[in-house]
């Protein structure tokens, strides 16, 4: 049995997990996420990392393993990437996953991988943020709108406006002409989920899913782009489309699927004694 | 007095200039847009007439109490507009607090708001108090907004609430704020604004012998990316491409080729000698190479966007940006940082280019002809004219390259020309 630690390295957040791992009965023992907000990222990551640990009250951890940009954390064991870690972690929050939709704050990507976590393919969008989670958060600010409330409110959408790609550094004017127009809210939140959905929906399709499609990263949350996920896979009457399945720690699958490969890597390597004490960098 | 007011309605900025029969400009104004767009060119035009009033009075009040008064007659009259729009402010966020926050942290969260505005009340009154403040943002959204923000991070800890709180209230009601209405013409301020600069007799005889002027619009010409929702009929709406071309001849009378790198497009304009275009392309709908990249740029290092010129400036080795998208570009100006490389170099590869992206829209457009004209907001950016003069005697040998200070108002500029035209006619 081992304890570890998994720090996935996002653009816009920090998120970190503690984890038991071993006898049969792997467990998440507390999580914690910082938020970059133009921050120096190692001071985000001490930041997430300490909430973890703490969380978990662990004095020392087997391994400490990062993900994503995670690669200069200055008290990391090993790194991963960020494939393997969120196929990892997607399938230990759901069994049935066989395609990890991670949507971030600048990139959406699909893992394609079989019930053991190993990879078969992988997709990304293109070099352009437009649709990206920084481009949601920037929107339903200009909305006047909580990141929290933007799934409720996209729900209650009357008449869902169409929306094209947009850039996601000129959106500010095209939601103000909107807003000019007179569209509510909703109808443009909606819209906008409609308009991200479609994108990821050909991201999967050009991988030929087969099985639960299992969305992580910080946008798992937002119901409103869930169900048009749901919509933009599922065209009216169609059988056999994906089911789309989330879970309460899906914004840490790739920190989740880090140290669940820390424990591994440490099992196979045989490594001996801490690789990290409360007091070595207090 | 009869005068032509132009309006440029921008996706970022809305302009107007008056100008007096003679063509001669008499004032100009700029705000923010937004989403009431006939408020965003009200407000303009308010700006513009109130500038027109300043002028006028310029020379009166020199001689009744010298530049300095004037300086702070012009500053105290800033200083009661931006009164009514924070005591707005202030009370939308306070009904705000009233219907969202959760009842247990009303207290805390009217406290801490309390405390923001009794600190921005007091950082107004040294303002005005000083000879040259420190340079703001002319739109209220901006100039309280980062006011704001900056206070709320002193005041929430000690006042038991989050920063987030306290931002996502301003960002709910700034909205609304802007979108009201509110009186801050010359006339509606002036008085208050004389008493606040206990300003002397003589000053007050200049500026009650100016308000008595009367300023009669003879036409009126909207033009600009909104300018299909100004309420003019469709007669005094021109297109931005024309008022852009005749507002650069008027500037500059040699003008054949235009660039004007806006906030939010770019365009490349070719015109003949009576400053009618012959030729133009555009881009928009991608903020990559429009001056919206600088100013993403400019958040992402925690800088004003006038600070970035200067930096890049200092560059020796400019670094080549890989990515196209701004928001990637911000990613990899990240990166790179951390990376050990050096602010001035980054950014004048950002620079560079946003330029490289103009110049390929100016070769499609039928490539550069002399005398040039640079317009729009990045033409003030020393760093991006450095850059435009390289890559122009690169590929096109010895230009003429005309810039004017006050080139972001060429739209509006060539607008209310057209007005006068119109009037002539």
């Amino acid at each position: 049995m081992s304890v570890t630690a998994g720090l996935d390295v996002g653009s816009s957040a920090v998120k970190a997990v503690v984890m038991r791992v071993g006898e049969g009965a792997d467990e998440v023992l507390a999580h914690g996420l910082a938020r970059v907000r133009r921050r120096n990222v190692a001071q985000v990551i001490e930041e997430a990392f300490e909430a973890a640990v703490e969380g978990a009250g662990v004095e020392t951890l087997d391994y400490v393993a990062t993900t994503g940009e995670g690669e200069e954390a200055p008290f990391a064991t090993g790194h991963f990437y960020g494939m393997t870690t969120h196929a990892r972690g997607a399938l230990f929050l759901e069994p049935r996953a066989r395609v990890v939709l991670d949507v971030g704050a600048l990139h959406a990507r699909a893992v394609a991988m079989d019930g053991r976590g190993k990879v078969l393919g992988y997709k990304m969008t293109s070099q352009c943020a437009s649709g990206s989670g920084q481009f949601l958060e920037n929107i339903a600010r200009y909305l006047g709108v909580s990141q929290a409330d933007i799934g409720a409110l996209s729900l209650t959408a009357q008449k869902p406006e169409t929306v094209s790609s947009i850039c996601a550094v000129l959106a500010e004017t095209d939601v103000i002409n909107m807003v000019s127009r007179g569209l509510a809210a909703p109808d443009i939140l909606r819209g906008i989920h409609d308009s991200m959905a479609g994108r990821f929906a050909r991201l999967l399709q050009s991988l030929r899913v087969e099985g639960a499609v299992f969305v992580s990263g910080g946008l798992a949350a937002d119901d409103g782009l869930a169900a048009a996920l749901q919509r933009a896979l599922a065209p009216e009457g169609a059988r056999g489309t994906p089911e789309i399945v989330r879970h309460p720690l899906s914004a840490f699958a790739g920190a989740i699927g880090a140290a669940l490969w820390g424990a591994f890597r440490r099992e196979k390597v045989g490594m001996g004694g801490p690789a990290w004490t409360a007091t070595a960098t207090a | 007095m009869r005068c032509f007011v132009g309006i440029d309605l921008g996706s970022t900025t809305t302009k107007a200039v008056v100008l007096d029969t003679e063509g001669r400009v008499l004032g100009r104004g700029i705000t923010n847009s937004r989403s009431n767009y006939d408020l965003a060119a009200e407000v303009a035009r308010t700006e513009a007439f109130v500038s027109a009033r300043f002028n006028h009075l310029e020379r009166e009040v020199e001689r009744a109490g010298g530049a300095a008064a004037l300086a702070r007659l012009l500053r105290a009259f800033r200083m009661e507009q931006m009164k009514v729009q924070l005591a707005n402010l202030r009370a939308r966020i306070g009904d705000e607090i009233g219907r969202t926050v959760a009842p247990g942290r009303r207290a805390a969260a009217a406290s801490a708001v309390e405390e923001i505005f009794r600190r921005i009340d007091g950082e107004e009154e040294r303002r005005l108090a000083e000879e040259s403040p420190p340079a703001r943002s002319d739109f209220f959204r901006d100039a309280a907004g980062s006011a704001y923000a900056r206070l709320a991070e002193e005041v929430a800890a000690p006042a038991g609430v989050t920063f987030d709180l306290l931002l996502g209230l301003y960002d709910k009601c700034i909205v609304a704020v802007e979108n009201e209405p509110l009186a801050l013409g010359f006339r509606e301020h002036i008085g208050q604004a004389l008493h606040r600069a206990e300003a002397s007799g003589a000053v007050r005889a200049a500026v009650e012998a100016s308000a008595t002027a009367e300023l009669e619009v003879a036409g009126t010409v909207g033009t600009g990316y909104g300018r299909a929702r100004l309420p003019f009929p469709k007669e005094q709406v021109r297109s931005e491409i024309l008022c852009h071309g005749l507002g650069a001849h008027v500037l500059f009378p040699g003008t054949r080729t235009v660039l004007d790198i806006g906030g939010q497009d770019t365009k490349a304009i070719q015109v003949d000698a009576r400053g009618i275009v012959t030729g133009f392309q555009m881009n928009d709908r991608c903020a990559a190479g429009c001056g919206r990249y600088l100013g993403y740029i400019a958040d992402e290092m925690n800088m004003g966007l006038h600070e970035l010129g200067p930096l890049a400036l200092q560059s020796r080795r400019p670094v080549k940006i890989s990515s196209t998208c701004t928001v990637f570009a911000g990613a990899e100006l990240r990166e790179r940082l951390s990376l050990g490389e050096k602010r001035e170099d980054i950014l004048a590869g950002l620079h560079r280019a946003v330029i490289l992206r103009a110049m390929s829209l100016l070769a499609r457009s039928g490539g550069i002809q002399d005398e040039f004209t640079f317009t729009g907001g990045v033409a003030r950016n020393e760093a991006g004219v450095r850059a435009l003069e390289g890559l122009v005697a690169e590929n096109y040998g010895p230009r003429r390259i005309n810039i004017s200070a006050d080139s972001i108002y060429t739209g509006a500029l060539g607008a209310a020309h057209f007005a006068r035209r119109g009037a002539a006619a």
